[in-house]
């Protein structure tokens, strides 16, 4: 049995079990389905009057990856341009491979499209060997790129809950089933809002166009009060956030990181000799600028840095696209088999996405892999791996494949 | 407790009579085109007529509150007529003019301005209220989303969401701020109207009326800009490369050095005129229009060396990271002012 057709086997067998929990998009039958069925192509503009309708279209078609629209249509099963869209949620999405980690050269690799020549880490601008500049990039869900791509999420669900002002019954957060996060947000007021306003919400949430000027740090300010009242941690929205990123900054930083934000040696050495001062005042008394030759310039720079700090780190085109398909809660991802699942909000600190989003319980297969880091499922760890024959349980089986680091054997 | 709306008189209505709720001090409650002809109405034609004149000529429409019933009944009579004249620059002028003026008379409110607001927002649906954290010292708050709805084409950093103090779901709001939205909320709201798609058969008098307002509007503004916008820049035909670095101007994120120049090089080139894209750039805070003025002149070759400068080819675009999405037509062109042209002969 070939490696696809043993993937395509568990896929189907999950779909006809029982342990299939599909969770299934508010008012479904205005919302677009589509689907890959493995290397067989994409089912597009499919509709579903109900869940139990989709939920056997599932047990009879063997998919790699279910989607739906993010929008409301009037007639979802027409072309793109006769749908008559009617509104969206509003998506959000945090991937890893919108955050540099340092392990993305440990497990991350690449292959010459042209003449299969491969190598570790990301990818170079040309083939060291034939020169061609497409690869293909094998990417890994590794537990320290998720771990970063959480606390992104986290940062987003507090930007949507305090400034934004949703509830907790609002916003819905998963585990992509890969290499991230989603959070969707279904609020009626927020349904219709124009890719404009949608932009809008990515730039506040991303801190793009921000200018700390609007913030009070600003020359006026400092002349007049020789401080930045208005930049401080018990304010609201962004002025919070940047004291928090400010003050965040100055308790961790050492001399090379504040030389990297662009100061020079004296002031560098100004600031961590007053480190307590700076944060007392700012605790005390909400306060900047009690350090002398320490001035406006080099507190603009170290607020920008300190948005940079707080900001979330998503991928912008998702949002703003109002026509986009997401993957279906409960469903399979074809380049893992994890399931993409849903969790608390206030869970976010506790959720274990190896755990969590485990789609095979029991069974094993032998496989030949090729090439594979260390990784855990549940609480058992495997790995690493390299050009060796094992005897692995069926969900770890599937990982290996689905990222094309192993070969099922007889 | 006290309601903290206002009831608004029939002379708030006068003031504002594109407010839902002046409809009910209208003289002929459903008025037919029909009606406009007849003598009893010829006053209120005649107000109607200056309405539009005077938003012609000074972007303002006066307010005549002494006879606030006729000042009520001429605006959705001002409305027929601007339609009446076919001409989009009219419309968009009345629409302006009313707005503008709008501005005025909420910023200038005396008697109890906070309700009024609050009673005017409420007509048009807003989710508006006084702020009432003493800490924070803006006078009120509004639902981040009526907010994005109406400053979303507004140049200005300052009116960037991230630039905003937003907590809860309200962005807070100085008392002239929540004037200018709700003054483009008037725009909007007016523009939609007179933008009628299907025009009924006017009476004589009427399109005898709408001739002698587009006369005015000749004579005052010239037929150049009385035909909108050069027309000869096609926004549909930019590049993709073009349209990200329009886009990021236009709503007020800042442009690199190469990206600054592209974008100037690629509209004076098209045909815009140095005054348009000096405008265009007015949404930086840095904004310095000696400067700009200096280096826009520059491009377009109206000073210094005196020749005009042309974009980068797509190669050096690439390299410096502004070809973004190149489409199919792309793989055909090696500049993006040849994309332009072949794409204007298409989209015409
Ligand atoms: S290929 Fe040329 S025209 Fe097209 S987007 Fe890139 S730079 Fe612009
Ligand atoms: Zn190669
Ligand atoms: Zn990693």
């Amino acid at each position: 049995m070939s490696s696809q057709k043993f993937t395509e086997r568990k896929f189907g067998d999950y779909y006809k079990g029982n342990d299939v929990s599909i969770c299934v998009p508010t008012s479904i039958e205005k919302r677009e389905f589509g689907f890959l069925l493995f290397e067989r192509g994409m089912l597009r503009h499919i509709t579903f009057k109900a869940k139990e309708a989709l939920e056997s279209f599932l047990r009879a078609t063997t998919c790699s990856d279910v989607y739906h629209s993010c929008s409301y249509y009037e007639s979802p099963e027409a072309e793109m341009d006769r749908k008559g869209w009617l509104g969206a949620d509003l998506i959000f999405d945090i991937d890893a491979d919108h955050i540099p980690t340092s392990c993305e050269r440990v497990h991350d690799g690449w292959i010459c499209g042209n003449c299969s020549f491969s190598g570790k880490g990301i990818a170079p601008k040309k083939c060291p060997v034939c020169g061609s500049e497409k690869f293909n990039i094998g990417t890994w869900p590794c537990e320290v790129c998720l771990d970063s791509a959480k606390t992104e999420t986290a940062k987003l669900l507090d930007l949507l809950m305090r400034d934004f002002g949703f509830s907790e019954k609002e916003v819905r957060v998963f585990f992509s089933g890969h290499r991230g996060y989603h959070v969707h947000v279904e609020n009626e007021a927020i349904k219709t809002l124009a890719a404009v306003a949608r932009r809008e919400m990515v730039d506040y949430v991303s801190g793009l166009g921000l200018d700390v000027f609007f913030h009070g740090l600003n020359e006026k300010n400092w002349r007049v009060m020789r401080a930045y009242q208005d930049i401080r941690l018990d304010d609201l929205g962004w002025r919070k956030r940047i004291a928090l990123g400010m003050q965040n900054f100055i308790l961790s930083a050492n001399e090379q990181d504040l030389r990297n934000i662009g100061l020079r040696k004296s002031i560098v050495e100004a600031i961590l000799r007053n480190k307590d001062a700076i944060l007392k005042s700012l605790l005390e008394t909400g306060t900047w600028g009690v350090i002398r030759g320490v001035g406006f310039e080099t507190w603009r720079k170290i607020a920008e840095h300190g948005v940079k700090l707080q900001s979330a780190k998503i991928d912008t085109v998702v949002t703003t696209d109002i026509h986009r398909l997401i993957r279906l809660t409960g469903t399979l991802h074809g380049k893992t088999g994890f399931k993409k699942v849903e969790f608390p909000v206030l869970a976010v600190d506790d959720f274990d996405p190896f755990k969590s989003a485990v789609a095979f319980k029991g069974g094993t297969a032998t496989v030949f892999v090729s090439d594979a880091p260390e990784f855990r499922l549940g609480d058992e760890m495997f790995g690493p791996y390299r050009s060796q024959k094992v005897e692995l349980p069926t969900a770890a089986a599937v990982l290996l494949i689905c990222k094309r680091r192993a070969e099922v054997l007889e | 407790m006290q309601s903290v709306f206002s009831k608004f008189a029939k002379n708030d209505y006068a003031k504002y009579p594109f407010l839902k709720e002046a409809a009910k001090y209208l003289k002929i409650p459903d008025l037919k085109i029909e009606d406009l002809a007849t003598p009893e109405l010829e006053d209120i034609l005649k107000r109607a007529e200056e309405r539009v004149e005077e938003a012609i000529l000074y972007t303002r429409v006066s307010r005549k509150l002494e006879k606030a019933d006729n000042e009520i009944s001429s605006y959705p009579v001002a409305i027929i007529l601007a339609a009446a004249t076919k001409s989009s620059f009219i419309q968009k002028r009345y629409a302006l003019a009313e707005a503008k003026q709008t501005f005025e008379d909420l910023k200038n409110e005396k008697d109890k301005p906070k309700e009024k607001i609050l009673t005017f927002a409420q007509d048009f649906g807003w989710k508006l209220a006084l702020n009432k954290d003493s800490e924070i010292t803006y006078e009120f708050a509004l639902n981040f989303t009526d907010y994005l709805r109406n400053t979303t084409h507004l140049r200005g950093k300052k009116w960037k969401l991230v630039n905003r103090l937003l907590s809860d779901g309200n962005v807070y709001l100085t008392r002239t701020e929540t004037a200018r939205l709700l003054s483009e909320e008037v725009r909007k709201h007016i523009e939609k109207r007179v933008e009628v798609k299907e025009l009924p058969r006017f009476p004589p008098k009427i399109i005898e009326t709408a001739e002698k307002i587009k006369e005015l509007s000749a004579e005052k503004i010239g037929k150049a800009e009385m035909e909108g916008f050069p027309k000869t820049v096609v926004q549909a035909a930019f590049p993709p490369c073009i349209e990200a670095l329009y886009q990021a101007v236009s709503s007020g994120r800042h442009l690199s050095h190469v990206g600054r120049f592209t974008l100037t090089s690629f509209l004076t080139n098209i045909g815009m005129s140095p005054d348009n894209v000096i405008e265009l750039f007015r949404t930086f805070s840095d904004f310095n229009e000696r400067m700009t003025r200096y280096q826009v002149e520059h491009i377009a070759g109206e000073r210094g060396s005196r020749t005009r400068y042309i974009p980068p080819r797509c190669e050096t675009l690439q390299t410096h990271g502004v070809c973004v999405n190149p489409d199919e037509l792309c793989q055909k062109i090696r500049h993006p002012l040849t994309y332009y042209r072949k794409k204007v002969k298409v989209a015409k």
